[in-house]
């Protein structure tokens, strides 16, 4: 059978969070054929053998995410005077901006919004900023993939074709969150899901002080404590890096999931998928990156996509979950339920009523912007200045 | 060709009836006139429904049998539709339901679309005589709409309407790098570069080329349903078909059923294939 000049593109990996390297292939869409010139299903392998290689390095991403929480947490206190000086007098509204231009600095929403649990729980920032940071990581980490298609743009790429998934990403993040922030800060304010806490155990935290405990004296003995927050941040990084390559790389040719890109979904059903996926890929990047090995062409409609991205938003909070679990602060804990629950219920109340009207919107918005170059450099300039106006009043 | 047209009195029944004598204009057609009442107390009424129908049929279908059956009305516009080895169904507008309703088929239009295994015409606003097609195909696997159409309506394209094949490409980029140029081609250069949605195009033309019908390709991008309902407005279509291909079992629970709102959008006739 003739092979069809396609190119399918592979993920080769991820940024923590953020960016997605994308490898191209020459695409082998031939479809397995049975006897009967039916479509065998038997072609799709989900979990390729696992490489055991994997496994130590799991532990390892594990290992040092909690090392960079331990020093992250320590070198927060380090930075207080500092910090207190830029944020003292500061409102939610200016964390919200140091969060967006964070994640924007370091291409990563997951370790800003760690950071901003340390800063919690150094009483550099209280819970109400903390929780507008985290947002604001959301949101900076949303425009990494609307980043990469404007990188592909320039490259003279088709600007539709390049930056749809990234606005769609940027557009949905942004109008769920946003909504989200207000319901979360009514949510705090009120307490009224104080009563919730997850700890890591006595007996887990004794654990985790008496190993990690030790590294952290080991680097407070050359560095200053100001610097143990920095190179906290950067191991977290390399951790989340770690943990990208952990995951099973998807293989797709054609099979019965295959068929998922050509079928229309209820949008009940793919914002599940979407926070299963995050759940399980603890990054919302990476979870979107699996859409395109789902389709040998890269391909996915159009109805699917934004309440797989939704979905995607909710879970991808579980990594701060399990900081603020480390931390064993009990307001960390709290802020990061309410961020979750917040996007939840927001995400469901769109669903549920207004949905046909809320895609429809946001299509209309992807497509405005990218209409021409003018719209796209308003849009650019927009997400760049509205965090830093943020920021500064 | 053998059609069965329940009518239940209302408004929405009898432009079910009108449609048949509009689809009689061009296609010769054996009318059975079906009302179903729950009660024997309501056999007056029943002939009050049938006499009306065949007066809306009035001499564009010579032949008309009227039949007047006891019971659940999904139940027995099934059991007849088994018994008599129809060819088409024609039914009224559906109503709106719930969610769950939906789900479970618990209307009558759901159950007969469902369960039918004949095509189901639902005739929406004013009738008129099948000129024009719109053919919907999806292109999923298993046999095209028009295969389908072809086995169980072939009267119908006998009849020669102008055909027009719509594929709806609502797909996106899943990423930024992804090449994308067929996300933005029209049929011929689909065809022309035999991806998928050409070849389907392709082949559906060729097999009405072989039926001596003229057709012709069209693609739309965007959503499905939206495409759909804005081509016909535009087209002017006399006559919306698509598949019922939502699936069975915990499939209907997966996917959207796009069949249900394309029915309850469109202001014109849709048929649908089973």
């Amino acid at each position: 059978m003739e092979k069809r000049p396609y190119t399918n593109q592979t993920t080769s990996g991820s940024n923590p969070d953020g960016s997605i390297r994308f490898q191209e292939q020459p695409a082998d869409i031939t479809p397995a054929r049975s006897v009967n010139g039916h479509i065998s299903v038997s072609r799709w392998v989900l979990l390729r053998q696992l490489s055991w290689y994997k496994v130590p390095l799991f532990f390892i991403s594990i290992f040092l995410f909690i090392l960079a929480i331990t020093l992250m947490k320590e070198g927060a206190k380090g930075l207080i005077p500092l910090m207190q000086d830029g944020f003292q007098n500061r409102t939610p509204t200016n964390s919200l901006g140091f969060g967006w231009l964070f994640a924007y600095l370091i291409m990563s929403g997951s370790p800003v919004a760690a950071s901003a649990l340390t800063f919690l729980d150094a009483g550099v920032l209280d819970a109400l900023s903390t929780f507008t940071m985290i947002t604001g990581s959301r949101l900076g980490a949303s425009f990494i993939v609307l980043f990469i298609g404007f990188i592909y743009v320039l490259r003279g790429r088709n600007r539709t074709t390049s930056l749809d998934m990234g606005l769609l990403s940027l557009i949905v993040t942004a109008s769920t969150h946003i909504p989200a922030l207000f319901l979360g800060a009514f949510l705090l304010e009120w307490g009224i899901l104080d009563g919730f806490q997850l700890s890591s155990g006595v007996l887990l935290t004794g654990l985790m002080d008496a190993i990690f405990d030790p590294i952290a004296a080991f680097f407070l003995s050359f560095l200053p404590q100001l610097a143990l927050f920095v190179v906290g941040l950067v191991i977290i990084m390399i951790s989340f890096s770690l943990f990208d390559r952990c995951l099973p790389q998807m293989s797709l040719k054609e099979s019965h999931v295959g068929r998922m890109s050509r079928l229309v979904y209820r949008p009940s059903i793919m914002f599940l998928l979407g926070a299963g996926l995050t759940l399980i890929s603890m990054s919302v990047s990476v979870s979107l990156s699996l859409l395109v090995p789902l389709s040998a062409r890269g391909f996915v409609r159009r109805e699917n996509v934004i309440p797989y991205i939704m979905g995607a938003g909710v879970t991808t909070f579980i990594d701060t979950l399990f900081a603020a679990v480390l931390l064993t602060d009990p307001q960390a804990f709290t802020v990061v339920l309410v961020e979750m629950v917040a996007v939840t219920l927001v995400s469901l109340l769109l669903l549920a009523t207004i949905f046909r009207w809320y895609e429809h919107w946001v299509l209309r918005s992807v497509a405005w912007t990218t209409a021409n170059n003018r719209n796209l450099t308003i849009f650019m300039l927009a997400i760049f200045i509205v965090p830093i106006v943020l920021l500064i009043f | 060709m053998r059609i069965l047209i329940a009518t239940g009195g209302s408004e929405h029944s009898k432009v079910a009836v009108q449609m048949g004598a509009a689809l009689a204009e061009t296609v010769p057609l054996e009318v059975t006139i079906l009302t179903v009442i729950k009660r024997a107390g309501q056999q007056a009424e029943a002939q009050r429904i049938v006499a009306e129908a065949r007066q809306i049929l009035g001499t564009a279908v010579p032949h008309v049998r009227t039949k007047i059956r006891q019971g659940k009305p999904a139940d027995t516009i099934l059991r007849e539709l088994r018994d008599g080895r129809y060819d088409l169904v024609i039914l009224g507008e559906r109503e709106h339901h719930t969610f769950i309703a939906h789900i479970f088929n618990a209307t009558t239009g759901d159950r007969i679309i469902h369960q039918a295994y004949c095509p189901v015409l639902i005739a929406k606003k004013a009738a008129r005589p099948v000129h024009s097609l719109l053919l919907c195909d999806s292109g999923l696997s298993g046999p095209t709409l028009l295969d389908r159409l072809q086995q169980q309506l072939p009267e119908l394209l006998q009849s020669n309407p102008e055909v027009t094949i719509l594929h709806v490409m609502s797909q996106i980029s899943a990423g930024p790098g992804v090449k994308g140029e067929q996300l933005r081609a029209d049929a011929d250069v689909l065809i022309q570069e035999r991806s998928p949605e050409g070849d389907l195009l392709a082949r559906d033309l060729q097999q009405l080329s072989q039926e001596g019908v003229s057709a012709r390709p069209k693609i739309r991008h965007g959503l499905v349903v939206d495409e759909i309902l804005d081509e016909s407005v535009c087209g002017d279509y006399d006559l919306i078909v698509i598949g019922a291909h939502q699936g069975k079992g915990w499939q209907r629970f997966l996917l959207e059923d796009l069949m249900e709102r394309i029915v309850l959008g469109s202001d014109r006739p849709v048929l649908i294939i089973q």
